[in-house]
Protein backbone atom coordinates (compact mmCIF):
# COMPACT_ATOMS: atom_id res chain seq x y z
CA UNK A 1 0.00 0.00 0.00
CA UNK A 2 3.00 2.26 1.02
CA UNK A 3 4.38 2.38 -2.63
CA UNK A 4 1.64 2.71 -4.45
CA UNK A 5 0.33 5.81 -2.56
CA UNK A 6 4.32 6.82 -2.86
CA UNK A 7 3.81 10.61 -5.23
CA UNK A 8 0.48 10.76 -4.79
CA UNK A 9 -1.32 13.71 -3.34
CA UNK A 10 -4.21 12.43 -0.67
CA UNK A 11 -4.27 15.97 1.14
CA UNK A 12 -7.82 18.18 0.50
CA UNK A 13 -8.94 21.07 2.79
CA UNK A 14 -12.32 21.77 4.37
CA UNK A 15 -13.19 24.84 5.59
CA UNK A 16 -9.86 25.94 5.88
CA UNK A 17 -8.98 22.41 7.80
CA UNK A 18 -6.08 20.71 6.45
CA UNK A 19 -7.37 16.80 5.74
CA UNK A 20 -4.42 14.35 4.98
CA UNK A 21 -6.69 12.40 3.14
CA UNK A 22 -10.36 13.02 2.22
CA UNK A 23 -11.61 10.24 4.02
CA UNK A 24 -13.80 10.81 7.69
CA UNK A 25 -15.55 7.97 9.25
CA UNK A 26 -19.32 8.78 9.67
CA UNK A 27 -20.61 9.62 12.76
CA UNK A 28 -21.50 6.25 14.38
CA UNK A 29 -19.60 3.85 12.38
CA UNK A 30 -15.84 4.31 14.78
CA UNK A 31 -15.79 3.12 18.00
CA UNK A 32 -12.77 4.13 20.15
CA UNK A 33 -12.06 0.40 20.55
CA UNK A 34 -11.55 0.13 16.94
CA UNK A 35 -9.45 2.88 16.53
CA UNK A 36 -6.06 0.70 16.19
CA UNK A 37 -7.73 -0.22 12.91
CA UNK A 38 -7.07 2.74 10.61
CA UNK A 39 -4.29 4.61 11.89
CA UNK A 40 -3.34 7.20 8.64
CA UNK A 41 -6.76 6.05 6.91
CA UNK A 42 -8.77 9.10 8.21
CA UNK A 43 -8.26 12.47 7.30
CA UNK A 44 -9.87 13.47 10.22
CA UNK A 45 -11.86 11.25 13.40
CA UNK A 46 -15.51 12.20 13.82
CA UNK A 47 -17.11 9.79 16.95
CA UNK A 48 -20.56 8.98 17.78
CA UNK A 49 -22.98 11.57 17.95
CA UNK A 50 -23.34 13.52 21.30
CA UNK A 51 -26.24 14.97 23.44
CA UNK A 52 -26.71 17.04 26.34
CA UNK A 53 -27.67 14.37 28.50
CA UNK A 54 -27.00 10.30 27.98
CA UNK A 55 -29.11 8.40 26.45
CA UNK A 56 -29.82 4.46 26.43
CA UNK A 57 -30.95 4.25 23.31
CA UNK A 58 -33.03 1.78 21.82
CA UNK A 59 -34.14 -1.84 22.88
CA UNK A 60 -32.50 -4.32 20.88
CA UNK A 61 -32.93 -5.73 17.51
CA UNK A 62 -31.16 -2.61 16.51
CA UNK A 63 -29.62 -3.74 13.51
CA UNK A 64 -31.12 -6.04 10.48
CA UNK A 65 -29.20 -7.00 7.37
CA UNK A 66 -30.20 -6.46 3.93
CA UNK A 67 -29.03 -7.02 0.11
CA UNK A 68 -26.06 -4.48 0.17
CA UNK A 69 -26.96 -2.93 3.34
CA UNK A 70 -27.62 -2.99 6.92
CA UNK A 71 -31.22 -0.94 8.28
CA UNK A 72 -30.08 -0.21 12.15
CA UNK A 73 -32.13 1.75 15.28
CA UNK A 74 -29.64 2.36 17.43
CA UNK A 75 -31.61 5.75 19.04
CA UNK A 76 -28.36 7.96 19.29
CA UNK A 77 -26.67 5.55 22.21
CA UNK A 78 -24.71 7.82 23.94
CA UNK A 79 -23.04 8.88 27.37
CA UNK A 80 -24.15 12.53 27.24
CA UNK A 81 -21.79 15.34 26.79
CA UNK A 82 -19.35 15.53 29.95
CA UNK A 83 -18.62 11.69 29.41
CA UNK A 84 -17.90 12.36 25.89
CA UNK A 85 -15.64 15.21 26.69
CA UNK A 86 -13.91 12.73 29.61
CA UNK A 87 -13.62 10.35 27.26
CA UNK A 88 -12.61 12.43 23.73
CA UNK A 89 -8.87 12.09 24.72
CA UNK A 90 -9.33 8.36 23.38
CA UNK A 91 -10.04 9.61 19.83
CA UNK A 92 -6.68 11.87 19.27
CA UNK A 93 -5.15 9.79 16.85
CA UNK A 94 -2.98 13.33 15.64
CA UNK A 95 -5.74 14.55 12.83
CA UNK A 96 -8.63 16.53 13.11
CA UNK A 97 -11.63 16.05 15.40
CA UNK A 98 -14.84 16.52 14.45
CA UNK A 99 -17.74 16.40 16.51
CA UNK A 100 -21.43 15.19 15.65
CA UNK A 101 -24.08 16.85 18.08
CA UNK A 102 -27.87 16.15 18.47
CA UNK A 103 -30.10 17.97 20.56
CA UNK A 104 -34.17 17.63 21.30
CA UNK A 105 -34.53 21.34 20.96
CA UNK A 106 -33.04 24.45 18.77
CA UNK A 107 -32.08 25.58 22.59
CA UNK A 108 -30.34 22.59 23.23
CA UNK A 109 -28.31 22.35 19.89
CA UNK A 110 -27.40 26.04 20.36
CA UNK A 111 -25.80 24.98 24.06
CA UNK A 112 -23.97 22.20 22.90
CA UNK A 113 -22.19 23.71 19.98
CA UNK A 114 -21.47 26.84 22.73
CA UNK A 115 -19.94 23.82 24.81
CA UNK A 116 -17.92 22.24 22.04
CA UNK A 117 -17.15 25.23 20.64
CA UNK A 118 -15.22 25.92 23.26
CA UNK A 119 -12.98 23.44 23.60
CA UNK A 120 -9.48 23.39 21.93
CA UNK A 121 -9.29 19.70 20.83
CA UNK A 122 -11.97 20.19 17.96
CA UNK A 123 -11.47 21.36 14.93
CA UNK A 124 -15.22 21.33 13.64
CA UNK A 125 -18.85 20.44 14.82
CA UNK A 126 -20.91 18.76 12.59
CA UNK A 127 -24.95 18.87 12.97
CA UNK A 128 -26.85 15.64 12.89
CA UNK A 129 -29.95 16.85 11.95
CA UNK A 130 -31.66 13.77 11.41
CA UNK A 131 -32.87 13.45 15.44
CA UNK A 132 -36.59 14.00 16.18
CA UNK A 133 -37.42 17.71 17.17
CA UNK A 134 -39.49 17.50 20.14
CA UNK A 135 -41.12 21.26 19.89
CA UNK A 136 -42.04 19.75 16.19
CA UNK A 137 -43.86 16.80 17.09
CA UNK A 138 -41.00 14.64 16.62
CA UNK A 139 -40.79 15.81 13.18
CA UNK A 140 -36.64 15.22 12.57
CA UNK A 141 -35.05 18.80 12.40
CA UNK A 142 -34.79 18.22 8.06
CA UNK A 143 -38.36 18.01 8.23
CA UNK A 144 -38.62 21.12 6.64
CA UNK A 145 -36.10 23.87 5.38
CA UNK A 146 -37.37 26.98 8.14
CA UNK A 147 -36.47 24.01 10.72
CA UNK A 148 -32.88 23.83 9.25
CA UNK A 149 -32.39 27.71 9.30
CA UNK A 150 -33.38 27.63 12.68
CA UNK A 151 -31.07 24.97 14.54
CA UNK A 152 -28.11 26.09 12.09
CA UNK A 153 -28.82 29.59 13.00
CA UNK A 154 -29.19 29.44 16.53
CA UNK A 155 -26.05 27.29 16.53
CA UNK A 156 -24.06 29.83 14.51
CA UNK A 157 -24.85 32.62 16.82
CA UNK A 158 -22.98 30.75 19.96
CA UNK A 159 -19.75 29.43 17.82
CA UNK A 160 -17.08 30.25 15.49
CA UNK A 161 -15.84 26.87 15.06
CA UNK A 162 -17.07 25.40 11.56
CA UNK A 163 -20.23 23.89 11.58
CA UNK A 164 -21.17 20.97 8.94
CA UNK A 165 -24.93 20.54 8.78
CA UNK A 166 -25.41 17.03 8.46
CA UNK A 167 -29.09 16.27 6.10
CA UNK A 168 -31.26 13.87 4.99
CA UNK A 169 -32.36 12.99 1.56
CA UNK A 170 -35.55 14.08 1.68
CA UNK A 171 -35.58 17.95 0.74
CA UNK A 172 -32.22 18.06 0.46
CA UNK A 173 -31.36 20.45 -1.99
CA UNK A 174 -33.78 23.36 -0.04
CA UNK A 175 -32.54 22.02 3.15
CA UNK A 176 -29.22 22.71 2.01
CA UNK A 177 -29.70 26.07 0.96
CA UNK A 178 -31.30 26.64 4.21
CA UNK A 179 -28.62 25.73 5.73
CA UNK A 180 -26.04 27.87 4.12
CA UNK A 181 -28.33 30.83 4.36
CA UNK A 182 -28.07 30.27 8.09
CA UNK A 183 -23.95 29.99 8.48
CA UNK A 184 -23.23 26.71 7.68
CA UNK A 185 -19.65 26.49 6.80
CA UNK A 186 -20.21 22.81 4.75
CA UNK A 187 -22.69 20.45 4.53
CA UNK A 188 -22.87 16.65 5.24
CA UNK A 189 -24.54 14.44 2.47
CA UNK A 190 -26.62 12.85 3.71
CA UNK A 191 -27.74 10.62 6.52
CA UNK A 192 -29.24 6.44 6.18
CA UNK A 193 -32.66 6.58 4.67
CA UNK A 194 -36.09 5.47 6.02
CA UNK A 195 -36.04 1.98 5.72
CA UNK A 196 -37.94 -1.03 7.36
CA UNK A 197 -37.32 -4.94 7.45
CA UNK A 198 -39.99 -7.92 8.68
CA UNK A 199 -39.12 -11.14 9.76
CA UNK A 200 -42.08 -12.83 8.02
CA UNK A 201 -41.32 -15.96 10.26
CA UNK A 202 -42.31 -14.36 13.23
CA UNK A 203 -44.68 -11.67 10.99
CA UNK A 204 -43.08 -8.69 13.32
CA UNK A 205 -41.40 -5.62 12.25
CA UNK A 206 -37.86 -6.25 12.58
CA UNK A 207 -35.93 -3.22 12.39
CA UNK A 208 -37.53 0.38 11.78
CA UNK A 209 -34.97 2.66 11.28
CA UNK A 210 -32.70 4.23 8.51
CA UNK A 211 -30.45 2.34 5.57
CA UNK A 212 -26.77 2.38 4.87
CA UNK A 213 -24.81 0.77 2.98
CA UNK A 214 -23.86 0.30 -0.89
CA UNK A 215 -27.78 0.15 -1.60
CA UNK A 216 -28.07 3.60 -1.19
CA UNK A 217 -25.05 4.92 -2.89
CA UNK A 218 -26.39 6.10 -5.84
CA UNK A 219 -28.78 7.81 -4.45
CA UNK A 220 -26.51 10.00 -1.71
CA UNK A 221 -24.28 10.79 -5.52
CA UNK A 222 -27.65 12.10 -7.05
CA UNK A 223 -27.87 14.54 -3.17
CA UNK A 224 -24.26 15.43 -3.29
CA UNK A 225 -24.38 15.94 -7.04
CA UNK A 226 -27.44 18.46 -6.62
CA UNK A 227 -26.53 20.28 -3.75
CA UNK A 228 -23.15 20.98 -4.66
CA UNK A 229 -24.46 22.65 -7.87
CA UNK A 230 -26.76 24.87 -5.45
CA UNK A 231 -24.45 25.79 -2.35
CA UNK A 232 -20.97 27.36 -2.33
CA UNK A 233 -20.20 25.87 0.93
CA UNK A 234 -18.34 22.58 0.80
CA UNK A 235 -19.74 19.17 0.94
CA UNK A 236 -18.87 15.91 2.55
CA UNK A 237 -20.01 13.15 0.58
CA UNK A 238 -21.73 10.10 2.83
CA UNK A 239 -23.58 7.22 2.26
CA UNK A 240 -22.88 3.90 0.68
CA UNK A 241 -19.06 4.26 0.04
CA UNK A 242 -17.44 1.40 0.27
CA UNK A 243 -14.56 1.22 -2.63
CA UNK A 244 -11.30 3.95 -3.59
CA UNK A 245 -13.66 4.30 -6.88
CA UNK A 246 -16.97 5.40 -4.71
CA UNK A 247 -14.63 7.99 -2.87
CA UNK A 248 -13.61 9.35 -6.31
CA UNK A 249 -17.67 9.20 -7.59
CA UNK A 250 -18.38 11.23 -4.37
CA UNK A 251 -15.67 13.94 -5.23
CA UNK A 252 -16.03 14.06 -8.86
CA UNK A 253 -19.68 14.26 -7.98
CA UNK A 254 -19.23 17.68 -6.03
CA UNK A 255 -18.00 16.22 -2.70
CA UNK A 256 -14.65 17.70 -0.55
CA UNK A 257 -13.92 14.94 1.61
CA UNK A 258 -15.87 11.27 1.83
CA UNK A 259 -17.37 9.78 4.36
CA UNK A 260 -17.14 5.89 5.52
CA UNK A 261 -19.53 4.25 7.71
CA UNK A 262 -20.77 0.78 7.23
CA UNK A 263 -18.81 -0.41 4.79
CA UNK A 264 -16.14 0.31 7.45
CA UNK A 265 -17.92 -2.78 9.10
CA UNK A 266 -17.15 -5.42 6.31
CA UNK A 267 -13.38 -4.05 4.84
CA UNK A 268 -10.63 -2.82 6.09
CA UNK A 269 -10.96 0.91 5.56
CA UNK A 270 -7.26 0.65 4.73
CA UNK A 271 -8.26 -1.30 1.51
CA UNK A 272 -10.75 2.02 0.42
CA UNK A 273 -7.82 4.32 0.73
CA UNK A 274 -5.36 2.26 -0.95
CA UNK A 275 -8.16 2.11 -3.86
CA UNK A 276 -8.06 5.71 -4.24
CA UNK A 277 -4.83 6.37 -4.00
CA UNK A 278 -3.99 3.90 -7.13
CA UNK A 279 -6.99 5.54 -8.83
CA UNK A 280 -5.10 8.75 -8.25
CA UNK A 281 -1.88 7.67 -9.34
CA UNK A 282 -3.62 5.83 -12.47
CA UNK A 283 -5.44 9.26 -13.60
CA UNK A 284 -2.64 11.38 -13.36
CA UNK A 285 -4.89 13.56 -10.32
CA UNK A 286 -4.39 14.78 -7.27
CA UNK A 287 -7.53 14.13 -4.21
CA UNK A 288 -7.80 18.46 -4.49
CA UNK A 289 -8.46 18.44 -8.41
CA UNK A 290 -10.96 15.87 -8.12
CA UNK A 291 -13.89 17.85 -6.45
CA UNK A 292 -16.41 18.27 -9.17
CA UNK A 293 -14.44 17.79 -11.83
CA UNK A 294 -16.92 15.63 -14.04
CA UNK A 295 -16.30 16.42 -17.98
CA UNK A 296 -19.08 18.06 -20.25
CA UNK A 297 -19.03 15.71 -22.96
CA UNK A 298 -16.87 12.37 -21.97
CA UNK A 299 -15.83 10.64 -24.83
CA UNK B 1 -12.72 -4.23 10.03
CA UNK B 2 -9.46 -6.18 8.74
CA UNK B 3 -10.29 -9.44 7.03
CA UNK B 4 -7.85 -12.27 6.17
CA UNK B 5 -8.76 -14.63 3.76
CA UNK B 6 -7.97 -18.52 4.78
CA UNK B 7 -8.61 -21.87 3.23
CA UNK B 8 -11.03 -24.23 4.54
CA UNK B 9 -8.81 -26.86 5.44
CA UNK B 10 -10.98 -29.53 6.89
CA UNK B 11 -14.84 -29.40 6.85
CA UNK B 12 -17.08 -31.98 9.39
CA UNK B 13 -20.81 -32.66 9.89
CA UNK B 14 -21.52 -32.48 13.48
CA UNK B 15 -25.10 -33.41 14.05
CA UNK B 16 -26.77 -30.77 12.53
CA UNK B 17 -23.90 -28.60 13.13
CA UNK B 18 -20.76 -27.76 10.45
CA UNK B 19 -17.31 -27.75 11.91
CA UNK B 20 -14.81 -25.58 10.01
CA UNK B 21 -11.09 -25.59 10.50
CA UNK B 22 -8.74 -22.92 9.33
CA UNK B 23 -5.15 -21.84 10.13
CA UNK B 24 -4.50 -19.76 12.50
CA UNK B 25 -1.63 -19.19 14.80
CA UNK B 26 -2.95 -16.22 16.63
CA UNK B 27 -3.97 -15.52 20.26
CA UNK B 28 -7.50 -17.16 21.12
CA UNK B 29 -9.10 -16.82 24.38
CA UNK B 30 -12.24 -19.37 24.99
CA UNK B 31 -15.52 -17.20 24.53
CA UNK B 32 -13.95 -15.00 21.71
CA UNK B 33 -15.82 -15.31 18.56
CA UNK B 34 -14.73 -14.47 14.87
CA UNK B 35 -16.66 -12.10 12.26
CA UNK B 36 -16.75 -14.47 9.40
CA UNK B 37 -18.08 -14.94 6.00
CA UNK B 38 -17.64 -17.09 2.30
CA UNK B 39 -14.63 -15.14 0.47
CA UNK B 40 -16.01 -12.35 -2.20
CA UNK B 41 -16.55 -9.52 -0.67
CA UNK B 42 -17.22 -6.74 -2.93
CA UNK B 43 -19.07 -9.10 -5.51
CA UNK B 44 -20.99 -10.44 -2.78
CA UNK B 45 -22.95 -7.53 -1.56
CA UNK B 46 -25.88 -9.71 -0.39
CA UNK B 47 -25.52 -11.27 2.31
CA UNK B 48 -23.71 -7.96 3.19
CA UNK B 49 -22.66 -8.81 6.44
CA UNK B 50 -20.49 -11.11 8.22
CA UNK B 51 -21.47 -13.75 10.61
CA UNK B 52 -20.30 -13.68 14.61
CA UNK B 53 -19.14 -17.30 15.81
CA UNK B 54 -17.65 -18.24 18.76
CA UNK B 55 -13.97 -20.10 18.57
CA UNK B 56 -14.86 -23.66 19.02
CA UNK B 57 -11.66 -25.17 19.03
CA UNK B 58 -7.87 -23.56 18.94
CA UNK B 59 -5.04 -25.27 19.83
CA UNK B 60 -2.33 -22.55 19.39
CA UNK B 61 -1.92 -23.63 15.42
CA UNK B 62 -5.38 -24.32 14.06
CA UNK B 63 -8.83 -22.74 14.75
CA UNK B 64 -12.27 -24.20 14.07
CA UNK B 65 -15.90 -22.95 14.10
CA UNK B 66 -19.03 -24.60 14.73
CA UNK B 67 -22.33 -23.16 13.36
CA UNK B 68 -25.95 -24.20 12.14
CA UNK B 69 -26.78 -23.35 8.93
CA UNK B 70 -29.57 -20.76 9.35
CA UNK B 71 -29.72 -18.63 6.14
CA UNK B 72 -27.79 -17.80 3.36
CA UNK B 73 -24.69 -16.67 4.66
CA UNK B 74 -23.93 -19.46 6.89
CA UNK B 75 -25.48 -21.44 3.72
CA UNK B 76 -21.99 -19.82 1.78
CA UNK B 77 -19.80 -20.44 4.49
CA UNK B 78 -21.01 -24.56 4.98
CA UNK B 79 -20.20 -24.40 0.99
CA UNK B 80 -16.92 -22.25 1.01
CA UNK B 81 -13.35 -23.59 0.28
CA UNK B 82 -12.01 -19.96 1.43
CA UNK B 83 -13.36 -18.06 3.87
CA UNK B 84 -12.23 -14.74 5.49
CA UNK B 85 -12.00 -14.09 9.32
CA UNK B 86 -11.50 -11.42 11.46
CA UNK B 87 -9.19 -11.91 14.23
CA UNK B 88 -10.13 -13.02 17.56
CA UNK B 89 -12.23 -10.63 19.10
CA UNK B 90 -14.00 -9.49 22.81
CA UNK B 91 -14.00 -10.52 25.95
CA UNK B 92 -13.95 -14.02 26.36
CA UNK B 93 -14.59 -16.45 29.86
CA UNK B 94 -12.79 -15.45 33.04
CA UNK B 95 -10.44 -18.50 33.96
CA UNK B 96 -9.36 -18.49 37.51
CA UNK B 97 -7.59 -22.20 39.13
CA UNK B 98 -9.59 -22.68 41.84
CA UNK B 99 -9.84 -25.89 43.37
CA UNK B 100 -12.97 -25.93 42.96
CA UNK B 101 -15.06 -27.74 40.35
CA UNK B 102 -16.76 -26.58 37.44
CA UNK B 103 -19.64 -27.11 35.57
CA UNK B 104 -19.76 -26.21 31.68
CA UNK B 105 -23.50 -25.59 30.66
CA UNK B 106 -24.22 -25.37 26.75
CA UNK B 107 -27.31 -25.01 24.46
CA UNK B 108 -27.84 -26.16 21.13
CA UNK B 109 -25.28 -23.85 18.95
CA UNK B 110 -24.26 -22.51 22.09
CA UNK B 111 -21.98 -25.22 22.78
CA UNK B 112 -19.36 -23.85 20.53
CA UNK B 113 -17.10 -22.13 22.94
CA UNK B 114 -17.41 -24.79 25.35
CA UNK B 115 -14.64 -26.89 23.32
CA UNK B 116 -12.27 -24.13 23.66
CA UNK B 117 -12.77 -23.55 26.85
CA UNK B 118 -12.45 -27.80 28.25
CA UNK B 119 -9.28 -27.67 26.23
CA UNK B 120 -8.16 -24.93 28.59
CA UNK B 121 -9.48 -26.42 31.81
CA UNK B 122 -7.40 -29.12 30.98
CA UNK B 123 -4.40 -27.22 30.70
CA UNK B 124 -4.39 -25.70 33.80
CA UNK B 125 -5.90 -28.53 36.11
CA UNK B 126 -9.25 -26.97 36.83
CA UNK B 127 -11.45 -30.32 37.10
CA UNK B 128 -14.98 -29.93 35.46
CA UNK B 129 -18.14 -31.41 34.15
CA UNK B 130 -19.56 -30.54 31.06
CA UNK B 131 -23.54 -30.95 30.05
CA UNK B 132 -24.87 -30.28 26.59
CA UNK B 133 -28.81 -29.19 25.82
CA UNK B 134 -30.46 -30.06 22.18
CA UNK B 135 -33.47 -29.86 20.60
CA UNK B 136 -33.70 -33.41 19.38
CA UNK B 137 -31.60 -36.37 18.64
CA UNK B 138 -30.10 -35.02 15.67
CA UNK B 139 -28.93 -31.87 16.93
CA UNK B 140 -27.68 -34.04 19.98
CA UNK B 141 -24.92 -35.89 17.97
CA UNK B 142 -22.64 -32.88 18.50
CA UNK B 143 -22.29 -34.13 21.88
CA UNK B 144 -20.12 -37.22 20.65
CA UNK B 145 -17.05 -34.38 20.08
CA UNK B 146 -17.36 -33.91 24.08
CA UNK B 147 -16.77 -37.20 25.84
CA UNK B 148 -18.00 -37.74 29.38
CA UNK B 149 -20.65 -35.00 29.04
CA UNK B 150 -24.00 -35.16 30.19
CA UNK B 151 -27.08 -34.50 27.49
CA UNK B 152 -30.47 -33.54 27.41
CA UNK B 153 -33.30 -33.47 24.44
CA UNK B 154 -36.19 -31.38 24.90
CA UNK B 155 -37.65 -34.04 22.66
CA UNK B 156 -36.32 -36.83 25.06
CA UNK B 157 -34.82 -38.70 22.55
CA UNK B 158 -31.18 -38.83 23.81
CA UNK B 159 -30.33 -38.31 27.41
CA UNK B 160 -32.49 -37.05 29.82
CA UNK B 161 -35.97 -35.47 28.88
CA UNK B 162 -36.05 -31.53 29.01
CA UNK B 163 -33.23 -28.21 29.48
CA UNK B 164 -29.83 -28.59 30.14
CA UNK B 165 -30.62 -27.59 33.70
CA UNK B 166 -32.55 -30.74 34.17
CA UNK B 167 -29.38 -32.97 33.70
CA UNK B 168 -27.41 -31.29 36.15
CA UNK B 169 -27.75 -33.46 39.00
CA UNK B 170 -26.06 -30.85 41.62
CA UNK B 171 -25.81 -27.71 40.47
CA UNK B 172 -24.80 -26.34 44.00
CA UNK B 173 -22.11 -28.68 44.17
CA UNK B 174 -19.96 -26.33 41.57
CA UNK B 175 -17.62 -23.39 42.26
CA UNK B 176 -17.88 -22.00 38.76
CA UNK B 177 -20.40 -21.76 36.02
CA UNK B 178 -20.41 -21.03 32.57
CA UNK B 179 -22.59 -21.11 29.92
CA UNK B 180 -23.77 -20.32 26.22
CA UNK B 181 -26.63 -20.91 24.57
CA UNK B 182 -30.02 -18.76 23.64
CA UNK B 183 -30.80 -15.83 25.82
CA UNK B 184 -33.41 -17.66 27.82
CA UNK B 185 -31.50 -20.46 28.58
CA UNK B 186 -28.92 -18.12 29.61
CA UNK B 187 -31.52 -16.68 32.09
CA UNK B 188 -32.48 -19.54 33.28
CA UNK B 189 -28.99 -20.53 34.43
CA UNK B 190 -28.79 -17.41 36.16
CA UNK B 191 -31.83 -17.90 38.42
CA UNK B 192 -31.08 -20.70 39.06
CA UNK B 193 -27.49 -20.37 40.14
CA UNK B 194 -28.30 -17.67 42.15
CA UNK B 195 -25.43 -15.20 44.09
CA UNK B 196 -22.38 -15.69 45.60
CA UNK B 197 -21.18 -17.85 42.78
CA UNK B 198 -18.88 -16.85 39.44
CA UNK B 199 -21.00 -17.73 37.03
CA UNK B 200 -20.47 -16.57 33.85
CA UNK B 201 -22.65 -16.32 30.46
CA UNK B 202 -21.49 -15.98 26.86
CA UNK B 203 -24.82 -14.37 25.14
CA UNK B 204 -25.66 -14.74 21.57
CA UNK B 205 -26.82 -11.29 19.56
CA UNK B 206 -27.74 -9.80 16.15
CA UNK B 207 -24.54 -8.34 14.92
CA UNK B 208 -23.16 -5.35 13.24
CA UNK B 209 -19.59 -4.77 13.23
CA UNK B 210 -17.76 -7.23 16.02
CA UNK B 211 -15.82 -4.01 16.63
CA UNK B 212 -17.56 -1.99 18.95
CA UNK B 213 -18.73 0.62 16.29
CA UNK B 214 -22.21 0.10 15.28
CA UNK B 215 -24.16 -0.30 18.62
CA UNK B 216 -25.91 -3.02 17.03
CA UNK B 217 -25.59 -6.01 19.65
CA UNK B 218 -26.39 -4.58 23.07
CA UNK B 219 -27.63 -6.76 25.62
CA UNK B 220 -29.29 -5.08 28.98
CA UNK B 221 -27.79 -4.24 32.16
CA UNK B 222 -28.52 -2.35 35.36
CA UNK B 223 -29.01 1.54 33.67
CA UNK B 224 -28.61 0.71 29.92
CA UNK B 225 -26.98 -1.19 27.19
CA UNK B 226 -23.73 -2.16 26.73
CA UNK B 227 -22.27 -3.76 23.71
CA UNK B 228 -22.00 -7.74 23.35
CA UNK B 229 -19.05 -7.57 20.87
CA UNK B 230 -17.08 -5.43 23.19
CA UNK B 231 -18.09 -5.49 27.13
CA UNK B 232 -18.61 -9.25 26.20
CA UNK B 233 -19.83 -11.80 24.65
CA UNK B 234 -19.17 -13.08 28.11
CA UNK B 235 -20.79 -11.39 30.85
CA UNK B 236 -20.92 -12.03 34.79
CA UNK B 237 -24.33 -13.17 35.23
CA UNK B 238 -24.62 -10.70 37.54
CA UNK B 239 -24.03 -7.94 35.46
CA UNK B 240 -26.75 -8.92 33.04
CA UNK B 241 -30.38 -7.15 33.22
CA UNK B 242 -32.26 -10.53 32.91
Amino acid sequence: MRERMAGVKLEVELCGIQLRTPLIPASGTLAKEALGEVEEVYGAILPKTTTPASRAGNPPPRVAETPAGMVNSIGLQNPGIEGFLRDLGAFDLGVPLFVSAAGDTVEEFGALCERLGADERIAAIELNLSCPNVECGGLTFCATPTAVEDVVAACRRTTSMPLFAKLTFEGVVENALAAEAAGADALTVMNTIPALTVDAHRRSVLVRGGLSGPAIKPVALRAVYDVSRAVRVPVLGSGGVASGWDVAEFMLAGATAVQVGTASFVRDPREILDEFASYLKQAGLAAVDLTGALRENPR
Amino acid sequence: MKFYSVPVEERKESGRYTVLRYRWPGPVEPGQFVMARAVGYPATLDPFLARPFSFYDHDGEWASLLFEVRGRGTALLDAAGKIEVSAALGRGFRIEPSGERAVLLGGGVGIAPLKILGRRLDEIGVPHDVFLGFADGATAVAASDFPGAGVATMDGSVGTHGTVLEAVPDLGSYGTVYACGPNPMLAAVKRAVGEGKLCQLSVEERMGCGNGSCNGCVVPVLGGYVRSCVEGPVFRAEVLAW
